[in-house]
């Protein structure tokens, strides 16, 4: 159908629509319009992405000097190719409405892991490796050395692009993984290059976060990106973790050893070099002189390891005299590495900040601060010039120079936090430097700065102001639209007690309590006896699993559950798991049932979708707050409260409910889809813990079912399930949460619409 | 009726039937008597026809075996040898109790096929009463066609049956009782064996091994509820047992499902992400146990455990699937073994592109395709039930059909316009009304209609009796023509007795009941009319027959 969203004409690939996706639109229009940021969370299942693709691209046709591009950024690439799929459907509708093919070009981009159509390299199965062999038969010296000497092994399809690939720009259309896969078979050419390179004027992009958030990566292949782009993150939940996690880093010793031998080898590599061609390493230098911005302009292949600092900082300086030279350098990291392998000798705890570490490195071993910041960007020029081919083997010694880099750039938002051993295992020596990052608004910083609008986007992303706080910027539209329901499909349940009044909760005091745990076993036997087909399970952590999942053994419960349904759980190997969950699947299907044991956090918890009948009922067990002793976490914790004025408790619980949250949602994954949803702790019934789950799980959790024993809840359960199975047809949802056009277009709906979206 | 080629079981000499002496003979399917001196059998059943044997007790004068068939005869054997009587007889018994059994199942099944056949059928059940138990034919003869029918017709029901899956638990269902003395006993039936055995292939082949050479069956179970598999918190570490190497075997047979890897790339979580922060970055936030060596004990039991379940799991949704899908695994063996290779991504999409539309269709969001259906509303169920049933195939009308037609409808008389100038004088009118009225001149014939008004419903009841049971006879008749084997031949002539026999036990005392209440209606004229064709017919044919034969 055709909207009609503000006076902008949207063309929506379905003949009906649900009312959250019109408000939904609204507030994106609005979004774009004041070309600002905005945060929009929406329940997963009411056609997120569709809305969100729908309206930006008549956005794109109607104004295509203000919106030149969009770059979508999911989370996993099933995720991404699904959007790129959507977008199939909508380009499908605008041909067939308008009766001409349009010249957008949308892409997906991936890892050359993914992308990969060299028979050799593409064999491999680790991503690391496939990067490592890629740049071996692609890097600018490998090709400068194949043309005088031909035997030496170059990718055919890179060259193949290389010479021929740029010229003609990828003809308009979509392109999912296989499509450019498909195309670079067609034509001879480098999918991944072709795609990297075609992102520039691509009109869509649809990638992973990394490449945005990333400043390895992010340097290297967003880093041209228009201005005038509009940015969505998908899923983004988690976006403070993702942020942190690009820019943290962890020492161990091992790291230090294998640094050592990188190091050994680059002297080897220096003094043979000397003695046979000393004008290239004189030639390094004279550009090291010149600066480092001449030194960049290098080819596309060559910037494997980019600067782990955002951009334009560091390229304004020349390198640092002391480092200029290969060996003054090398004796340089030499002395950096011995520091370091003297801090790690350390019997206790340390924990310090950036300024006192380069205090005390400059005290210990006279180091600057200055010649540490050029760090990463020095080896880069170094590698490059003694071309060494299998970059993949100097990753520790790259990981080392981007440490200093980091410690030395940043003197706010960082902790290091050196360990002797692991607090499990006290007598096991197992020193680690912890260099992490705590403010998450450092990665994602530039982001908001280069682009005009930057949308996250969520399931669940309650509650809503706390995330503008910790990625420190200011929104224009915040707002949380709830499911429009023609009947209730999802029953959360807050089960606070067993049938013996023993409150039920996975706190620390009552973990072990047997009393507890054979209450959860009783609660999942019951409920494995009336829900049909598929139920899911998480745990707060992986051991906890465990040490229920024993006891359940013992106690015999385990066995009885079987009586009703195939048990499947989750394992730490995430092929073992995959496993397990297709033949939870298979179960489901052929109508036998089963139960997946899993852990909120895992990948089973962020990534897998249990529609329909994979998941009739999920069954959260406990409140999977973080591990709270990690010295990280703590460090974490005092700089949210000491710089955003966030409470410890309030962040915690914040982190736990939106991981309960996102567990929980799993099973909803549209309005004709049906499940149960059970916390169970008696934890989840206290006001601040259910005031942090979103609005559309809120808004159905009444006070009669707060704090329910567990036969309460079947006789719940079992009341919900009858009604669910009964049937539901189109119409029963048409005029209250699916609209036609005319019933969008009539007055008093628009009216409850707009009464709809101001709740929040 | 001596069929020579029978194998003979066993002969017993001096058995008395009836007060005759005779020679007892048990063959391979049938029991059979003959009287001396005489070389038929003048008592002989099958095996399947015999419900139970029974004896008399020990100590009795007569020494006797009784056999009781499915139709509630019996006949009676008295063994007479003096001296062997009792051991006859108890030959005779053993075999008997070995032999029967095998019958037993083929004919149960086809007395529980008829018995189900007269339960959820009524009509015929009605017939079965009015010809077999009245004798008008034979029960065999009345099965003969019918039975046939089905075991012709559709013999997947019964020759292979649906396969049953396995309980989840059924390892869960031994449940050890304390024996008193310091010992377990468990209890293993047949049917935990089997599934035991189709769960875990590795568990049979050591059975086929090592039963009877090395164990006895009691010690191979012994073994098994000792090891792994009974307790998955047992870590194996014992190498004599023997089902350590099925625990290697399973382990080797799990790790190969696992590369095999998923064929749905949704589930695949290790294709997931995209990019993996490369070692030594991001925040670890589970220590990274790397060392096995301080994984304590119970630790790893409970690993073994969780992992014995996945496995129990899979193999249990294995063995249920299993043989259904020997072929289309075969199929798709070898499309995986090149899906293996990543290069072969021609493979994959198929798959991946259909779970990925699955993914992101929204299918409330679209309009439904199907032919729209008007939902059939009914003020009055019994009045649908009970409706008037067309006689002949109509040419049915689609809903869609329906719908035009009603907007059609409805379209003509939005636009209606009586043409006033047209219409009938008022005289016509009435005239036509009241010719068209009950009684009218036109109505008449519509008071033969109401037989059914006129007839008590039980008469109605019988007659329908009837008419199924002529009915039923007739077609038995006439199918034998075309007359051309002897078979036929005598079925045409066994069949028309049996008309008018029909005729002469149930037709007539009807008719005359009929004529005692009412005189004036012929209710059984047509039934009369058909039989009386059937004769026609019959005379026609034996007739011909003659003429042919001298």
């Amino acid at each position: 159908m055709k909207l009609n969203i503000e006076g902008l004409l949207v063309y929506f690939p379905y003949d009906y629509i649900y009312p959250e996706q019109y408000s939904y639109m609204l507030e994106l229009k609005r979004t774009l319009d004041a070309k600002g940021h905005g945060v929009l969370e929406m329940p997963s299942g009411t056609g997120k992405t569709i809305s969100l693709l729908s309206l930006i691209v008549a956005y794109q046709r109607a104004f295509p000097l203000e919106v030149t591009k969009l770059i979508y950024c999911s989370r996993t690439v099933p995720e991404i190719e699904k959007v790129v799929e959507e977008l199939r459907k909508l380009m499908e509708f605008y041909t067939k409405e308008t009766g001409e093919s349009n010249n957008f070009l949308a892409l997906a981009l991936s890892s050359r892991k993914n992308l990969c159509i060299h028979p050799e390299v593409s064999s491999l199965r680790f991503g690391k490796e496939v990067d490592g062999k890629c740049h071996s038969l692609t890097a600018s010296y490998v090709r400068a050395q194949h043309h005088s000497n031909p035997n030496l092994p170059v990718c055919r399809f890179y060259e193949e692009f290389d010479s021929v690939g740029r010229q003609v720009p990828l003809p308009a259309g979509i392109y999912n993984l296989d499509d450019l896969k498909a195309f670079g078979r067609r034509k001879g050419w480098c999918p991944y290059y072709l795609a990297r390179y075609s992102i520039l004027h691509a009109n869509i992009v649809v990638y992973s976060y990394h490449y945005l958030l990333d400043p390895k990566i992010a340097d290297l292949v967003s880093k041209e990106l228009a201005k005038k782009s509009v940015v969505v993150f998908d899923e983004a939940h988690n976006i403070d973790n993702v942020c942190i996690d690009s820019m943290s880093v962890n020492i161990t010793r091992r790291t230090l050893d294998r640094c050592q031998t990188n190091v050994d080898t680059l002297q080897n590599t220096i003094h043979k070099i000397k003695e046979t061609d000393a004008a290239k390493l004189r030639e390094e230098y004279r550009r090291l002189v010149e600066g480092l911005k001449e030194a960049n302009v290098a080819r596309e292949t060559d910037i494997y390891l980019a600067n782990p600092v955002l951009p334009d900082e560091i390229l304004q300086e020349a390198v640092p005299g002391s480092i200029r030279t290969a060996e003054h350098f090398v004796g340089f990291m030499r002395r950096f590495l011995e520091y370091l392998k003297s801090r790690l000798r350390v019997q206790h705890v340390v924990q310090e900040s950036a300024p006192q570490f380069l205090k005390d490195i400059f005290e210990k071993v006279c180091i600057d601060r200055k010649p540490l910041r050029f760090c990463a960007e020095r080896l880069q020029s170094l590698l490059r010039t003694l071309e060494i081919a299998d970059i993949a083997d100097f990753s520790a010694v790259t990981l080392i120079s981007n440490f200093a880099t980091l410690v030395s750039t940043y003197s706010q938002g960082f902790t290091i936090i050196i360990e002797p051993f692991e607090d499990r295992t006290p007598t096991i020596a197992n020193p680690v430097l912890h260099f992490s990052c705590m403010d998450p608004s450092i990665a994602i910083k530039p982001v908001f700065q280069r682009f005009q609008s930057v949308v996250i986007t969520s399931g669940t992303l309650s509650p809503l102001d706390i995330y503008p706080r910790i990625l420190d910027f200011r929104p224009v539209t915040m707002a949380s639209f709830t499911m429009t329901l023609a009947r209730t499909c999802l029953c959360p349940l807050i089960v606070g007690r067993g049938n013996d009044q023993v409150a039920l909760s996975s706190k620390f005091e009552t973990r072990e309590d047997f009393a507890v745990i054979r209450n959860y076993g009783n609660l999942l036997l019951e409920m494995s006896a009336i829900v049909p087909d598929g139920i899911v399970a998480f745990f707060t952590s992986y051991v906890y699993m465990e040490n229920i999942v024993a006891s359940w053994y013992e106690q015999g419960i385990l066995e009885n559950i079987q009586r009703n349904k195939l048990i499947f759980i989750e394992t730490q190997d995430a092929a073992e798991t995959s496993m397990a969950l297709e033949k939870y699947q298979e179960a489901c299907e052929n109508g036998r049932g089963a139960i997946l044991l899993s852990v909120a956090r895992g990948k089973v918890s962020e990534g897998i979708d249990f529609v329909h009948h994979y998941g009739r009922a999920v069954i959260m067990f406990g409140v999977p707050y973080v591990y709270t002793q990690s010295r990280i976490l703590k460090a974490r914790l005092e700089y949210l409260r000491d710089q955003f004025q966030i409470r410890e408790n309030d962040f915690l619980t914040f982190d736990a409910m939106r991981h309960a949250a996102q567990c929980v949602g799993r099973a909803i994954r549209g309005k004709t889809d049906y499940g149960l949803m059970i916390f169970a702790d008696k934890r989840y019934a206290r006001a601040d813990k259910r005031g942090k789950l979103p609005r559309w799980i809120q808004e159905h959790i009444n006070d009669g079912s707060l704090n329910l024993t567990v036969d309460e809840a079947v006789q719940l359960s079992k009341h919900f399930l009858r009604q669910m199975a009964q049937p539901f047809r189109q119409e029963d949802q048409l005029g209250l949460s699916l609209l036609t056009l005319e019933q969008l277009e009539s007055e008093d709906m628009l009216q409850k619409i707009t009464q709809i979206a101001h709740q929040t | 009726m001596t069929s020579l080629s029978e194998e003979v079981l066993l002969v017993v000499k001096k058995v008395r039937q009836k007060k005759q002496d005779g020679t007892l003979y048990l063959m391979a399917e049938r029991i059979a008597w003959g009287p001396e001196g005489k070389d038929r059998f003048t008592v002989s059943h099958l095996y399947a026809d015999i419900r139970c044997q029974k004896i008399s007790p020990d100590g009795k004068a007569k020494v006797q075996l009784q056999l009781v068939l499915h139709t509630g005869e019996s006949t009676t054997f008295h063994f007479a040898n003096e001296s062997t009587a009792l051991k006859d007889r108890e030959a005779a018994k053993e075999l008997l109790q070995q032999l029967l059994p095998k019958f037993k199942k083929k004919a149960n099944k086809e007395l529980e096929e008829k018995n189900r056949m007269l339960q959820e059928d009524p009509v015929l059940f009605q017939l079965y009463k009015d010809l077999v138990v009245s004798q008008v034919i034979s029960a065999e003869e009345f099965w003969a066609n019918r039975l046939g029918g089905i075991n012709n017709t559709d013999p997947s029901p019964y020759n292979n049956k649906q396969e049953v899956g396995i309980s989840g638990a059924f390892l869960a269902d031994i449940r050890p009782q304390t024996d008193g003395c310091n010992g377990l006993r468990y209890n293993l039936t047949a049917d935990i064996i089997e599934s035991i055995f189709r769960t875990y292939p590795a568990v049979k082949q050591k059975y086929s091994e090592n039963v009877p050479h090395n164990l006895t069956e009691k010690e191979f179970w012994t073994r098994f509820f000792q090891s792994h598999y009974f307790h998955r918190d047992r870590i194996n570490t014992g190498t004599q047992d023997i089902f350590s190497e099925c625990a290697k075997q399973d382990e080797k047979g799990l790790k190969t499902l696992v590369t095999q890897g998923v064929k749905n790339p949704l589930v695949d979580l290790q294709s997931l992400e995209d990019k993996t922060l490369d070692e030594g970055y991001g925040i670890c936030t589970t220590q990274p146990s790397t060392s096995n060596a301080n994984k304590s004990v119970k630790d790893s039991s409970n690993s073994a455990i969780i992992k014995r379940f996945n496995h129990h799991s899979a193999m249990v949704l294995a063995a249920g699937s299993r043989r259904g899908e020997l072929a289309s695994d075969q199929a798709s063996e070898t499309s995986s073994t090149d899906g293996n290779s990543r290069d072969s991504d021609f493979f994959q999409p198929p798959v991946k592109k259909v779970k990925l539309q699955e993914a992101i269709e929204f299918e409330d969001l679209q309009r439904e395709n199907r032919p729209k259906t008007v939902p059939l509303n009914l003020k009055k169920s019994d009045r649908y039930a009970h409706g008037p049933v067309p006689l002949q195939s109509q040419q049915y009308t689609t809903s869609q059909d329906i719908i035009n037609s009603v907007n059609y409808i409805r379209h003509e008389m939005a636009s209606y316009k009586p043409s006033l100038t047209q219409v009938l004088s008022s005289t016509a009118a009435t005239s036509a009304i009241a010719a068209l009225s009950p009684g009218g001149v036109l109505m008449q014939g519509g008071a033969q209609q109401a037989i059914n008004q006129m007839v008590p419903t039980e008469v109605q009841g019988e007659l329908k009796h009837l008419y199924v049971a002529a009915g039923e006879l007739l077609r038995h008749f006439w199918s034998c023509f075309p007359v051309n084997t002897l078979f036929l031949e005598e079925k045409v002539i066994k069949m028309k007795s049996n008309l008018e026999r029909f005729q002469m036990t149930k037709l007539h005392p009807f008719k005359e009941k009929i004529q005692r209440q009412y005189l004036s209606t012929n209710l059984t004229g047509h039934l009369e009319e058909m039989l009386q064709t059937a004769y026609s017919k019959f005379q026609v044919w034996q007739t011909r027959r003659m003429m042919r034969k001298t």
